[in-house]
């Protein structure tokens, strides 16, 4: 049996696009002397999304007149928006031009809203119109939009690296080449959520826990969001880190999402090695972007392992 | 790369730093801790209840946190500190409650919840008047870490005799410091522990959340000295010799945000007797924990349920 997305999620996708479309990014970039060096300018970059909603991102550009390849750090579920991950080799910065969102309710774009944490992935689910999701999911949309404006980027190497944001941008927007994503919530929520009581699953199992009579109204609105039904249009290079066999979103539970990816697939179960897990996105990013001869840009503990 | 156990710290401790602390805490103790509980029914489960906390801290600066008890409890509770890593947010500690444990999961000055005051933001919080004691951020975010244990104090449920610390990172500082500064604890499990070492870490690794510190050289390269002499007061290993309870310490020899080369030299340096190491080969900054849970869960049983 083939199974099909739900009613109205085409039209529900295309409203957010139709909303993006009519709303200008408007973006000012401002130059942080502090953060930038010899070899790489950083930016604070301020676009708006629907609402409209004024977005920050921090964009780094190697100094250089070359094009280069793009990472764009998606908006995460945590408060904090960080220039490129913690524990990411700052060097990075020297080959990549990289652009890091943060999306409403997550610090720098915290004005009027500003989501608590946990609490952002429950915010206004009384309603498929007033739940924040739609929100996020947009401005995930609009910080890839805003990327391929820079001349300075390679737009035949694009990648999106994050949470389950990650996959929704590469289903929308076919200008993302590659992916690396760990999905956390967003793959049949509701039905992975009853199965722990960590976050951020447990916000929905709290939600639904002191509101049980709308698990069906929830579950309809999370339905659009749920990467199994975006999977399909996913034409990037993926690579998907997926937790250990005993975790929530194991390699066999995520099968269900990642074997409809229409690009190829790279599977990476979790080696309970923040490390190992760490060195294996690295080299394949490497390899994707930069060529199979270039070497790996990992941090000083790391670099005797590639 | 081999990793130099016996690694030494360039970091000397100032000779007035027993005497800046004890300013800063008498300066505290002044302030009300004025505590206010409020249930929280959404993240109350069948087995734990959890409350949002607030109390004040020094520069009367308003503080939240969670907390978390187990429900029906049998007399009076061990208790536990969670301290909050640097960039995460600090959690809702329902495990530890769920364990039999009351436990405070602190949001220091600056941290969702307990920004309206002070908010240097990330990054920025670890370069915010960098070159000065008195003001430098965690001056006030080590007091609103330590002012937990006030509020344990202040509860009638808690076993006062009975407190230990839990920390990775950021929290790994935040507990190699509130053992040293506060004699309740009575137990302290520090993970990948963060600001140690600092001007050693920077060399090390060229990772954020250090390399704040590098930016803020990169165009401050006259004040280099006097950064490092900020930070002495507020580095780890400059608290160690003062931690005098039982002692558990892990971390990854391939930890990409704090470098395993500060952790040997913070392990060296506590004055503990009680105290072991855990080195995980083949980890990062998650310094072994899916290992290294179980063995902290074994070592508060010990030393504050005395089972063994």
């Amino acid at each position: 049996m083939v199974e099909k997305a739900p009613s109205g999620f085409k039209s529900f996708w295309d409203k957010i696009d139709d909303d993006l479309a009519h709303i200008p990014i408007a973006a000012e970039a401002e130059h942080i002397p502090m953060r930038s060096t010899d070899k790489y300018d950083l930016y604070g970059v301020r676009i708006t999304s629907v609402g409209p909603y004024r977005l920050f991102g921090y964009l780094s550009i190697p100094k250089t007149d070359e094009i280069l390849p793009a990472i764009y750090y998606v908006p995460k579920n945590g408060s904090v928006h960080e220039i490129i991950p913690q524990g990411t080799a700052v060097a990075v910065r020297e080959h990549y031009v990289t652009f890091s969102l943060a999306c409403r309710g997550m610090r720098n774009s915290d004005r009027p809203y500003a989501a608590m944490y946990p609490g952002q992935l429950t915010d206004g689910l009384e309603s498929a119109e007033s739940y924040v999701y739609r929100g996020i999911a947009a401005d995930t949309i609009r910080g890839l939009e805003y990327m391929i404006t820079r001349p300075e980027v390679d737009k035949d190497r694009i990648s999106a690296w994050g949470n389950d944001n990650a996959l929704l941008v590469a289903a929308r927007r076919k200008q993302i080449t590659h992916v690396i994503t760990q999905p956390a919530y967003l793959f049949d929520t509701i039905k992975n959520s009853t199965k722990t009581t960590s976050y951020p699953l447990a916000e929905f199992s709290d939600y639904l826990r002191l509101h049980p009579e709308r698990t069906s109204q929830v579950n309809e609105i999370l339905d659009m969001y749920n990467l199994r039904w975006h999977a399909p249009y996913i034409t990037a290079k993926t690579l998907v880190r997926a937790d250990d066999s005993e975790g929530i979103y194991g390699p066999k539970v995520l099968a269900e999402m990642y074997e409809h990816i229409a690009g190829e697939v790279t599977i990476h179960e979790s080696e309970q090695s923040s490390f190992k897990d760490g060195l294996f996105a690295e080299k394949w990013l490497t390899q994707e972007m930069l060529g199979s001869t270039a070497t790996p840009i990992v941090p000083e503990h790391w670099q005797a392992f590639i | 790369m081999t990793i130099d156990r016996n690694y030494r710290c360039m970091v000397v401790k100032p000779d007035d730093f027993d005497d800046f602390w004890e300013g800063v805490l008498t300066d505290v103790a002044c302030v009300d801790l004025d505590p206010v509980m409020e249930k929280d029914p959404l993240r109350s489960n069948e087995d734990v209840d959890v409350y949002q906390v607030f109390f004040t801290s020094i520069d009367q600066v308003r503080i939240s946190a969670w907390y978390s008890l187990p429900k029906n409890p049998n007399g009076k509770l061990p208790a536990m500190v969670q301290l909050p890593g640097y960039q995460s947010d600090p959690p809702i500690p329902r495990d530890w409650a769920a364990k039999g444990y009351a436990c405070i999961s602190v949001n220091p000055r600056g941290k969702v919840r307990s920004r309206s005051q002070f908010d240097p933001g990330y990054p920025g919080l670890l370069t915010y008047n960098i070159i000065d004691k008195n003001s430098y951020s965690y001056r006030g975010f080590y007091v609103d870490a330590w002012r937990s244990v006030d509020f344990l104090l202040s509860r009638p449920e808690v076993d006062s005799d009975r407190i230990g610390a839990v920390g990775g990172s950021q929290g790994g500082a935040l507990a190699t410091t509130i053992a040293a500064m506060r004699s309740e604890i009575s137990a302290v499990s520090i993970s990948a522990p963060y600001l140690c070492g600092y001007m050693d870490a920077i060399e090390l690794t060229h990772t954020y959340p250090f390399h704040e510190i590098n930016d803020y050289l990169n165009i401050y390269p006259d004040r280099r000295d006097q950064v490092a002499q900020t930070l002495a007061y507020f580095d780890g290993i400059s608290f160690a010799e003062k931690i005098k309870c039982p002692v558990i310490l892990n971390v990854g020899l391939q930890d990409n945000v704090v470098p395993p080369e500060t952790g040997f030299a913070l392990f060296n340096a506590i004055a503990s007797e009680d105290k072991v190491l855990y080195e995980y080969d083949g980890h990062g900054h998650e310094a072994g924990r899916y290992v290294h849970d179980a063995i902290i869960d074994n070592f508060f049983e010990t030393h504050l349920k005395g089972v063994r």
